[in-house]
């Protein structure tokens, strides 16, 4: 007669599988696929905060040294630090609807005409779904994923690459569109959200490096941006 | 309370080296507490913060006073406790790290924690010194050496700003106001180690009313948190102003119902019945609030309007300051002349309000012209007419204070002296840095700049908006200094109707 399998052993060996499955855990995705989870995670999200720095050399026609806010991709609300000679100027700068408004030094809000957006900081581009931000994650090449990394308390992958000049020209239009520019960015192994970009390299010198960090936080907090009042 | 005892091991060794080596820490740290008002703009500049968001520099002045003021009332009952030199040690290692951060800070944060730490350290150094130069010094040749240390925290206060400017406009810059801070105090602690270490001082225990420091802190802290503008184009006042106010108040109600209870208060209370104390009290705020806007907004001005550097600007702020110490040795020289208290502490103070009513017309034109073919400037005789009227006040205000609280409570006075001082300073400060940039923002809500792009007429449009700016500025400082000319001519009808005569001398 043929012995049956003991309840206790059956219960056994059925959680052993299922503690050897769960410690297995799921294969983490290779570079490439985390970076276009992430990107795609980030342009869908309802909102996000912010911060970018720019260091290093950044020459005397860029005046963007740093910026901070919240953003609905590609709509944005930020405050952005202007060099101006020797002193910092900070600027408000809002893009809802397609259009750009700036609140300067004194005066209300005013709409800028393409042509005066391009006399200091395009925020149309940044978080653009074709050529913003998440964008040139997606065209990165040679990615490859390091150690997990803590970015403000959370486990992330930090994954390093290359974007052409080109793309990141198109970031910022006072890059310099020759070459390339080493890019690393921490995508958080459980969801893929992005906490950290940082994009490195002679990017307004043919000689000389600057780096341009962006901090997120908040993701998926619900951001709305709207055309302020104007004057 | 500064309460002298017998310490036969410091009076052993040499008091003088003793005293020089304290008093050296102690000059150190009066240094610090005016120094950053010439350094502003670069050090808001080196942790990223914009020179048109200003409202971010206050915390790094109310810091450096608060911290000032939370642990000065404790320090002397701290000073008995564990002994003066021990206190001075611990302060003076607070002091160095408080500096050490400030010099090494990447945020605006760790910028206010270094200078409240710097507040507190150096706050505690006061009573410490001066309990030891009273331990060292028999009755009879105290006073002149409490004048001295006294004097010598008085002139490293003038001379702060004017340090302060020279390093920041140097080629090291305005982190070394703070570096310059740590091999100074390591030096003093050296020398001072053997003393420290043996630990010879009388020890005896103390009754600190920390519960009534406890009180009066979070009451100051909440008061300073809910006058911070931290959006002034929004609200001259903080946005949590409605519950922080009047928490503050229910602070300040416990700390007085609290004082009135307890054995050993920090303040007696019941003296503010005598209308002589409250009224030197309240002069003695409105003072030092006085002092505090020409601190802060002289060399602002200089900088933002008159295109200084932080030396200049230093130096601009200096005739200020020198006429100080002038007017202070004359108000009491002044006051035991004429045998009042009243009129020469009211004399003083209408002279700084006026002396703030000349400045509230300066313009762009306002330091060049000179005084009757004389080298100085009709903007010097201002500003040393100003700094002499401050100064002249002093004294009387002082001797009044004192003379209402009488022999038993000298000690306990002369700390609630500087402590009146200081909350005039930073309430006084808090107010007018809220309300001065919240006017500026609402006068300018409608001047929008011009943008370059394809606009032909830019460079002529840009011009006559930086003249509106500069007007607008201009503007903000008259109402400043007219705002503070009534504060002080309130102070001198204070004085006037309050201070009581000097008392008659004894040998009469």
């Amino acid at each position: 007669m043929h012995a049956g399998v003991s309840p206790s052993r059956g219960l056994a060996a059925g959680l052993a599988i299922i503690i050897s499955v769960s410690s297995c855990g799921a294969p983490t995705p290779d570079a490439a696929t985390l970076l276009k989870q992430s990107s795609q995670r980030m342009l869908g999200l309802s909102g996000f905060h912010f911060q970018m720095q720019i260091s290093g050399f950044t020459g005397t026609d860029e005046p963007v040294q740093s910026a901070q806010g919240d953003a609905h991709p590609p709509a944005l609300h930020a405050r952005v630090n202007l060099k101006e000679g020797a002193i910092l100027l900070e600027v408000e700068v809002i893009f809802a609807t397609g259009d750009i408004y700036l609140k300067s030094f004194t005066g209300g809000w005013q709409k800028l005409t393409p042509d005066e957006v391009a006399q200091f900081f395009d925020a149309r581009t940044l978080f653009d779904p074709q050529v913003g931000l998440f964008a040139a994650m997606r065209d990165t090449t040679a990615a490859a994923r390091g150690n997990a990394e803590k970015v403000n308390g959370h486990e992330t992958y930090p994954i390093a690459g290359q974007v052409s000049a080109g793309r990141m020209h198109q970031l910022l239009t006072l890059i310099r569109d020759q070459g390339s520019y080493q890019a690393t960015y921490w995508i958080e192994s459980q969801g893929s959200d992005l906490w950290r970009a940082r994009l490195t390299g002679n990017l307004f010198d043919a000689a000389k490096p600057a780096t341009i960090t962006f901090d997120f936080s908040n993701h998926d907090h619900p951001v709305s941006v709207t055309p302020p009042p104007l004057g | 309370m500064i309460t002298p005892f017998r310490s036969p091991r410091l009076r052993s060794v040499n008091r003088t080296v003793l005293l020089g080596l304290t008093g050296a820490g102690l000059f150190l740290a009066s240094l610090d507490a005016y120094v950053v008002v010439t350094a502003l703009l670069p050090m808001l500049k080196s942790v990223n913060i914009a020179v048109n968001r200003p409202e971010q520099a206050t915390p790094i002045i109310t810091g450096f006073l608060l911290g000032y003021l939370a642990i000065m009332p404790l320090a002397g009952g701290l000073s008995d406790r564990f002994g003066r030199l021990r206190l001075f040690a611990a302060c003076l290692v607070l002091f160095a790290f408080g500096s050490f951060l400030t010099a090494t800070a990447p945020s605006l944060a760790q910028l206010v924690t270094g200078r409240v730490l710097q507040g507190a350290g150096g706050g505690a150094l006061v009573p410490a010194v001066l309990a030891l130069a009273a331990d060292l010094y028999p009755t009879g040749d105290r006073s002149p050496v409490l004048g001295a240390v006294s004097a010598l925290q008085e002139i490293g206060s003038v001379l702060g700003p004017l340090w302060g400017g020279l390093i920041t406009a140097s080629a090291f810059g305005w982190t070394w106001i703070f570096w310059i801070n740590i091999p100074a105090a390591a030096l003093l602690l050296w020398a001072l180690w053997p003393e420290v270490r043996a630990g010879g001082e009388e020890r005896r225990p103390a009754n600190l009313d920390w519960f009534g420091a406890l009180l009066a802190t979070a009451g100051l802290s909440l008061l300073t948190l809910a006058l911070y503008a931290a959006t002034p184009e929004e609200s001259p006042v903080g946005e949590g102003i409605i519950w922080q106010l009047p928490l503050a108040l229910l602070c300040f109600v416990l700390f007085v119902w609290h004082e009135r209870r307890t054995p050993h208060p920090l303040i007696n209370v019941r003296r503010f019945r005598d209308s002589s104390f409250t009224g030197s009290a309240l002069t003695n705020a409105i003072a030092g609030a006085g002092l505090m806007v020409a601190l802060v907004y002289i060399p602002v001005l200089a900088n933002a309007v008159f295109s200084m550097n932080a030396s200049s600007a230093a130096l601009l702020l200096f005739r200020l300051m020198l006429g100080i110490p002038v007017g202070a040795l004359l108000g009491g020289f002044l006051a035991q002349r004429l045998r009042s208290y009243r009129l020469v502490a009211a004399l003083g103070l209408v002279l700084a309000a006026t002396g703030f009513l000349l400045l509230s017309g300066w313009n762009e034109g306002s330091l060049t012209p000179h005084l009757l073919g004389s080298p100085l400037t009709v903007a010097d005789a201002e500003l040393l007419l100003t700094g002499f009227g401050l100064g002249l006040e002093i004294a009387p205000v002082s001797a009044a204070l004192l003379d209402a609280v009488g022999d038993t409570e000298r000690g306990a006075g002369a700390s609630f002296l500087i402590v009146m001082r200081l909350v005039g300073m930073l309430v006084g400060f808090s107010l007018v840095a809220g309300f001065s940039l919240w006017e500026f923002h609402r006068v300018t809500a409608h001047l929008i700049p011009p943008l370059p792009g394809l606009n032909p007429n830019f460079a002529t449009q840009y011009a006559i908006y930086v003249l509106k700016v500069k007007q607008a500025i201009f503007d903000e400082y008259h109402l400043i200094f007219r705002a503070t000319a009534i504060a002080l001519f309130v102070g001198a009808l204070l004085a006037g109707l309050t201070l009581r005569p000097l008392p008659r001398p004894r040998w009469r």
